[in-house]
């Protein structure tokens, strides 16, 4: 690097500051330039700063984010999340090293054009499984579809796709004119729908017809993405789902008269085009219309409440005046005039509230904790820090409802008497970061951030601090660690962050989905709010509904709903021609339901008496078609991955589980490494130092407490659901018709060409990718 | 505040607020183990060692005791076999990502347990009067065994995977050979015949090298380095039945725990099958000089005499308060004359105690079935001598104990030369004077700059290793993929292993502490994370002025100094 370069770097440590905890934001705008850390611009750092040698080295190599070797053209994130491993993540990233040809042990290929890296989840689970090119997002890959995405990926990276999220548009929509509401959560935008939102807003201005195509946050029905919802006042509104961009114009026009005849006739002569085009096969535009009556919509709606989701679909994220309008900082003005502290943190108490992060600790008292801490600097936290696999509840609340959570968030440092807040939100939520920073500035704009909070004599300062990539820092020690500029290791409690939190002050860290809940609470009172949900539990639960399921997404029920009404009734049961075997719930700290305890409820006791946790909410459906101890495998080498390294239960305790589980998924176990396997689980349970060690076992425990036969199958060479490819085989029966499509899809030569005969797949060669099976036009290719 | 009350296994304790439980427990006498404890550091709960059950309204949780502050009526658990279970499996996973040996393979091979590797740094700095002693702690006869071992430590030696292995058996001669030509004469006159000190008798003529000089020219041995150097009388009185290599280690060992021993033995010299050893292999002069070290420690011998003729078993058990019976190959005949269980191939005992009839008859070596090699048993002997020295001190026989050593197992291809770069290039050894003649000094120093020093630097100043012993720790429960063996040696006086560390953070802390420049930190992230210097420097511009403090504290052996010369090595006398 040549060194006129590290100007750039003097340029970033004046920008963000010198002091030790700005090292983070310093290495991510180090990389923003280069796309890795060069060594020359660290040490340059450390001449400037207070940021010491042993710390920025420390930082930037605990952090995912953080990369120390230069990466290549275009970076390609695979998802390696819950949903996406069970959907065959695998077989994705195998598939796309062999295009573009990076040996298993490198990440880029040798003309440094690509660089792939996996990520933990990208929390866009309805769509597993999911790759991210550059900024786009790609669902439903499969290893067929893969050149053809990549030819789209270039092809926009090209053409410098412009299609938005709306998030740059200036707002001056009346609510009175009719709307078409285009959900732009990132789930959505990765089906395409932020390029139907600029192909709607296109047509739109084409027809000049008096409509406002406006960006909503998210709807929830993921599997219908992208979801358009034409909204005409004095009407019924009409659901579209699963739209293309190419029909936006048909689309407008079916709903709203051109207003002029030259436009008319240019409209008309465009429709005539059009359905040339298309050519008769084309089906009127009305085969993706939805009404509210619609069966399915029906039931995946019907049994939701709808609390810290409330408006969902409906509201403009951004869109200050809409919030105001829909009871938005009404609970904050009042908490400002006529509550006091204690009546806030009293209504917080008795509405029963527990944290939505994972333990469920009362949220009231934790209040009353730092509330009663003497010293006039506190700390108020939002842990947007959501990294389990499979969950995405909190990315949704915070890119659809970023006033929501700045209004709880400031109720909560009101109660508490806390003057700074920050907004802790993982890197990988770009768009959450984007408009939890657009929504604070334009509260700024008005006077209502800052020195007077809504105008009130109350000063409330908010920042926001991204991570870096570590599961870990949703734990609270480790949280304040990583806001404090340090590796995100935590640390034991007692001391509570509530007593001694960040800087040594008294902190209150509360999740996401907690905070959201808080404004509806104080709007409604604590009563309103206890009639929700069950004896211990109160309130409503945001789930993110993914895996084996018909209909995913993101759902908000009452808790003491069962599994079963949210498997089979919301989420339509299992795929077609599979059977419902468990859910996951809780992530890498939560453990696996069997479907024979589908009627257990969703609530805080319930979960764990079954060994399970509710965790932060993912909630992935496993069929039969799932190998359990495969998924106790997938899970280890998560936590494993993402353990601090700290103490040494966890370090090498998970490490040690992850080997045996690997033996018994290679077919190598032996019946002494499933007593191992318990008795090292449940010593790393007791053992380990932090919330991450203590839970990392449960997904081995639960399997083996409810799916052992799994396991002692495997013991003797078998896995049941025909997942572990150490032990399984692929074969052609002979309902062959010697096509040799699946000769030519074979990426591994295992399979000769062999026109009109059967085929066979030499056992050697075959890698067990699938591709055989999923291309097989006849079913022939079976799996023993 | 006032002090106030706790429970620690069911003993109540008076503690002071802000008290760590550590601090409770350590003031009790209890020794709750800790690793990653140095209290000028404060708690830096890594290592987990220490973790106590601490009850919290009726349920119990495992917490770091260096971390954990006592609160009044807390109740503790320390000792329970659920605590100490826990405490092993951290100590357990620690090993399993420990890559280093604590005893060197060839000193953990060896049956009579010579600690190689410290005696081969002892000839290479040539304090041989060191070198005596830690020969003759473990070996009764060693310029015997010196000359007809069938040395299965050179089997393990890990040079022998680079080129050949260290002449170990050839070093174990020299330093033996040496010895015998520097016994002073033994003060009673008794046993070692002054004219075997004699050139001519006990070595071959025309010796080359510095050691032709004349043996009375090399200054006596001091008395601690002295086989006669015995500690006072037990008054306990050992009877062994054959003076052959079982009898005479069995002799040499309880003679040195003070117990006196009267060897018998059928022929008119002791030696027994040594005597048949053809004498270029074993000069007779050589044999008799080590069995005369014997009888200078005072055993007693009775030549010419046989059991059941000359003297009955009975008899010698009403004589003496032990018998071991060490005859060589007995027919069954002859085992049943004397009373005892014939196995089929020798006498029966109760084989963890060498016990042959309750309460004071023992018997050991081929005389329960027939060994083939001299160290075999030797080492019968030795084990022999420990069960009756239990016998006869405790009146109990106590299992043996297998000294703690962490395993780092077969070398990788890639790890083959950074082993062997820990030792000279030079290809082994052979004595130029042949075979007969031995290593000469110069030779001996060439051929012990070849070993690899396999065994640890903080062998027996390491926390691990002693609280792995402790707890009867098991180095091999995990079966796992290990590390590869790393040395960096750039600093002028520290050498680090990253494989031994085991990231208790102390020198990442000492070294901030003390405001160095550079400094160490934790590099990665979970399994992966290290101790490095930061930016990718070298570990050695890390550690400047707190080099010496981190390595004093450093608890297992990842730091530790280099020597000014190889055995320089602390604790090592």
């Amino acid at each position: 690097m040549p060194t006129e370069d590290l100007n750039v770097v003097d340029q970033i440590v004046n920008r963000i500051g010198r002091a030790p905890d700005a090292v983070i934001p310093i290495l991510q705008a180090i990389q923003e330039e280069y796309r890795y850390l060069p060594e020359a611009a660290l040490r340059r750092v450390c001449e400037l700063t207070e940021i010491t040698p042993a710390a920025i080295s420390g930082v930037a190599t605990f952090y995912d984010q953080f990369r120390r070797r230069p990466v290549g053209k275009h970076l390609i994130r695979v998802c390696r999340g819950t949903a996406c491993h069970v959907s065959g993540a695998e077989r994705v990233e195998d598939a796309l090293r062999r295009l573009l040809g990076i040996p298993a042990e490198a990440d880029t290929d040798r003309d440094r054009r690509f660089t792939i890296e996996t990520v933990a989840c990208l929390g866009c689970c309805t769509l597993a499984p999911v790759t991210q090119m550059g900024h786009a997002t790609y669902g439903h890959i499969t290893a067929e579809k893969l050149p053809r995405v990549l030819r789209d990926f270039l092809a926009r990276h090209a053409h410098a796709d412009t299609a938005g999220t709306g998030d740059e548009e200036d707002r001056q929509n009346g609510a009175s004119r009719a709307r078409i509401n285009v959900g732009l959560g990132s789930c959505c935008v990765a089906k395409g729908s932020d390029r139907l939102f600029q192909a709607l807003r296109q047509a739109v201005r084409d027809s000049g017809a008096e409509v406002t195509v406006k960006r909503v946050g998210c709807v929830g029905m993921c599997h219908r993405t992208p979801l358009v919802e034409v909204v005409v006042p004095g009407r019924p509104s009409a659901f579209y789902s699963g739209v293309d961009p190419a029909e936006a114009g048909r689309l407008v026009a079916r709903h709203f008269q051109p207003r002029g005849l030259r436009r008319w006739l240019s409209r008309a002569g465009t429709k005539t085009l059009d359905s040339l085009l298309a050519g008769a096969t084309e089906e009127p535009i009305t085969r993706f219309a939805l009404g509210h009556r619609d069966p399915a919509v029906t039931a995946f709606l019907g049994k939701q409440e709808h609390i810290a989701t409330q408006h969902f679909g409906r509201i403009d994220p951004m869109d200050l005046d809409e919030y105001l309008a829909h009871d938005g900082f009404a609970a904050l003005r009042r908490c400002l005039t006529d509550f006091s502290a204690e009546q806030i943190v009293a209504t917080v108490e008795r509405s029963g509230l527990r944290g939505r992060g994972g333990a469920g600790f009362p949220t009231g008292p934790k209040w009353r904790v730092v509330r009663q801490q003497p010293g006039e600097v506190k700390y108020v936290v939002c842990n947007g820090d959501e990294g389990d696999p499979g969950a995405f509840m909190d990315r949704m609340l915070l890119e659809s409802f970023p006033y929501r959570i700045i209004e709880g968030l400031a109720i909560a440092a009101v109660a508490v008497g806390a003057h700074d807040g920050i907004f802790y939100i993982r890197r990988e939520y770009p768009l959450a970061v984007r408009r939890i920073r657009a929504a604070i500035e334009l509260c700024e704009g008005r006077g209502w951030l800052g020195a007077r909070l809504l105008g009130a004599d109350y000063p409330l300062r908010l920042v926001i601090k991204e991570g870096a990539g570590a599961f870990v820092c949703g734990e609270e020690t480790a949280l304040i660690a990583s806001v404090e500029g340090q590796r995100g290791m935590p640390r034991l409690r007692p001391p509570f962050p509530a007593e001694a939190g960040l800087w040594g002050k008294p902190t209150l860290i509360n999740n996401v989905e907690t905070l959201a809940l808080v404004p509806w609470i104080l709007r409604h009172g604590s009563e309103a709010f206890a009639a929700h949900g069950t004896q211990t539990s109160k309130g409503t639960k945001v789930f993110a509904l993914a895996g084996k399921v018909r209909r995913g997404g993101l759902i908000e029920v009452p808790m003491g709903t069962t599994i079963r009404q949210i498997v089979e009734d919301i989420g339509g049961g299992a795929l077609a021609g599979r059977k419902f075997k468990a859910v996951q719930i809780g992530g890498p700290s939560g453990g696996c339901v069997p479907a024979r305890l589908a009627d257990t409820p969703v609530d805080y006791e319930s979960l764990r008496a079954v060994g399970a946790i509710m965790g932060s909410g993912g909630l992935v459906v496993l069929d039969d078609s799932d190998c359990m101890v495969d998924i106790a495998r997938y899970f280890l080498q998560f936590t494993q991955d993402q353990s601090c390294g700290k103490c040494t239960f966890c370090r090498i305790g998970t490490r040690r589980m992850l080997e045996i589980l690997e033996r018994i998924c290679d077919g190598k176990g032996r019946s002494e490494h499933l007593i191992e396997l318990e008795r090292l689980a449940n010593t790393v349970t007791q053992g380990s130092l932090c919330g991450l060690g203590k839970t990392a076992p449960n997904p081995v425990l639960t399997t083996l407490r409810y799916f052992r036969e799994e396991y002692e199958a495997h013991l003797l060479g078998r896995c049941p659901a025909g997942r572990c490819s150490a032990l399984i085989r692929y074969q052609i029966s002979a309902e062959c018709t010697g096509c040799t499509i699946c000769a030519q899809h074979c990426p591994a030569d295992a399979i000769a060409l062999t026109p009109y005969r059967r085929h066979a797949i030499d056992l050697d060669k075959c890698t067990r990718c699938d591709s055989c099976r999923q291309v097989c036009p006849y079913g022939a290719v079976e799996v023993q | 505040m006032t002090s106030f009350s706790i429970t620690l296994d069911g003993r109540a304790v008076d503690v002071t607020p802000g008290q760590t439980v550590l601090e409770a427990a350590r003031k009790l006498g209890l020794d709750i183990p800790t690793l990653c404890y140095l209290e000028r550091c404060g708690p830096l709960t890594s290592c987990l060692a220490c973790v106590v059950k601490v009850d919290r309204n009726g349920a119990g949780r495992l917490v770091p005791a260096c971390a954990t502050r006592v609160q009044p009526g807390m109740r503790i658990e320390s000792e329970t076999s659920e605590v100490r279970d826990a405490r092993r499996t951290a100590l357990e996973l620690l090993l399993s990502d420990h890559v280093g040996d604590c005893l060197s393979p060839c000193h953990r091979i060896c049956p009579l347990g010579l600690n190689v590797p410290r005696m081969i740094r002892q000839v290479q700095a040539q304090r041989l009067d060191e070198a005596v002693r830690t020969l003759r702690e473990a070996i009764a006869l060693p310029a015997v065994l010196g000359r007809l071992c069938h040395h299965p430590c050179e089997n393990g030696c890990r040079r022998g995977v680079c080129d050949s292995p260290t002449a170990i058996r050839d070093l174990e001669r020299y330093v033996a050979d040496t010895a015998l030509r520097r016994e002073p004469p033994s003060p009673e006159g008794t046993g070692f015949p002054r004219e075997l000190r004699q050139e001519g008798h006990l070595f071959p003529k025309n010796r080359p090298g510095p050691d032709a000089s004349s043996p009375r020219s090399t200054p006596p041995l001091p008395a601690a380095e002295r086989a006669s150097a015995c500690p006072p009388s037990s008054g306990k009185s050992v009877a062994i039945v054959g003076a052959g290599p079982t009898g005479l280690t069995a002799a040499y060992h309880l003679l040195r725990d003070g117990h006196a021993c009267t060897l018998f033995d059928r022929q008119a010299e002791p030696g027994g099958s040594l005597r048949a050893v053809d004498q270029t292999t074993l000069p007779r002069a050589v044999l008799e000089a080590e069995t005369g070290l014997i009888a200078s420690l005072g055993a007693q011998f009775k030549t010419a005499t046989v059991l059941g003729r000359d003297v009955s078993l009975g008899d010698l058990e009403r004589r003496f308060d032990a018998v071991l019976l060490a005859p060589g190959q007995l027919a069954r005949d002859e085992i049943q004359a004397l009373g005892l269980e014939s196995t089929g191939t020798g006498i029966r005992i109760d084989v963890r105690t060498f016990q042959a009839r309750a309460p004071k008859v023992f018997a050991a070596g081929s005389a329960l079935k027939p060994i083939k090699q001299l160290i075999r048993a030797m080492s019968d002997g030795q084990e022999a001598a420990r069960c009756l020295h239990e016998f006869l001190s405790r009146g109990e026989i106590r299992p043996a104990t297998k000294p703690f050593s962490s395993v780092m197992g077969r070398l990788e291809r890639e790890e083959i030369e950074r082993v062997r770069s820990c030792g000279s290039p030079a290809a082994r050894v052979e004595p130029a004077g042949g075979v007969e003649a031995g290593l000469t000094d110069a030779e001996a120093v060439r051929e012990a700059q070849r070993c690899l020093h396999c065994d640890c630097r903080a062998a027996g100043d390491c926390k691990l290793q002693y609280y792995a012993e402790r707890y009867g720790a098991d180095p091999g429960r995990f079966s796992r993929q290990r590390r590869l063996f790393e040395q960096q040696a750039r600093h002028a006086e520290v050498i680090f292993e990253p494989g031994k560390c085991i990231l208790c953070g102390i020198c990442v802390a000492l070294t901030r502490q003390a405001g160095e420049p550079l400094g160490l930190t934790f590099v990665e992230r979970g399994f992966d994370v290290r101790v490095a210097a930061p930016l990718d420097r070298p570990f050695a511009d890390g550690l400047r002025q707190a080099a010496a403090d981190c390595v004093k504290n450093c608890p297992t052996g990842a730091l530790a100094f280099k020597e000014s010369s190889p055995a320089g090595r602390g604790g090592e006398a």
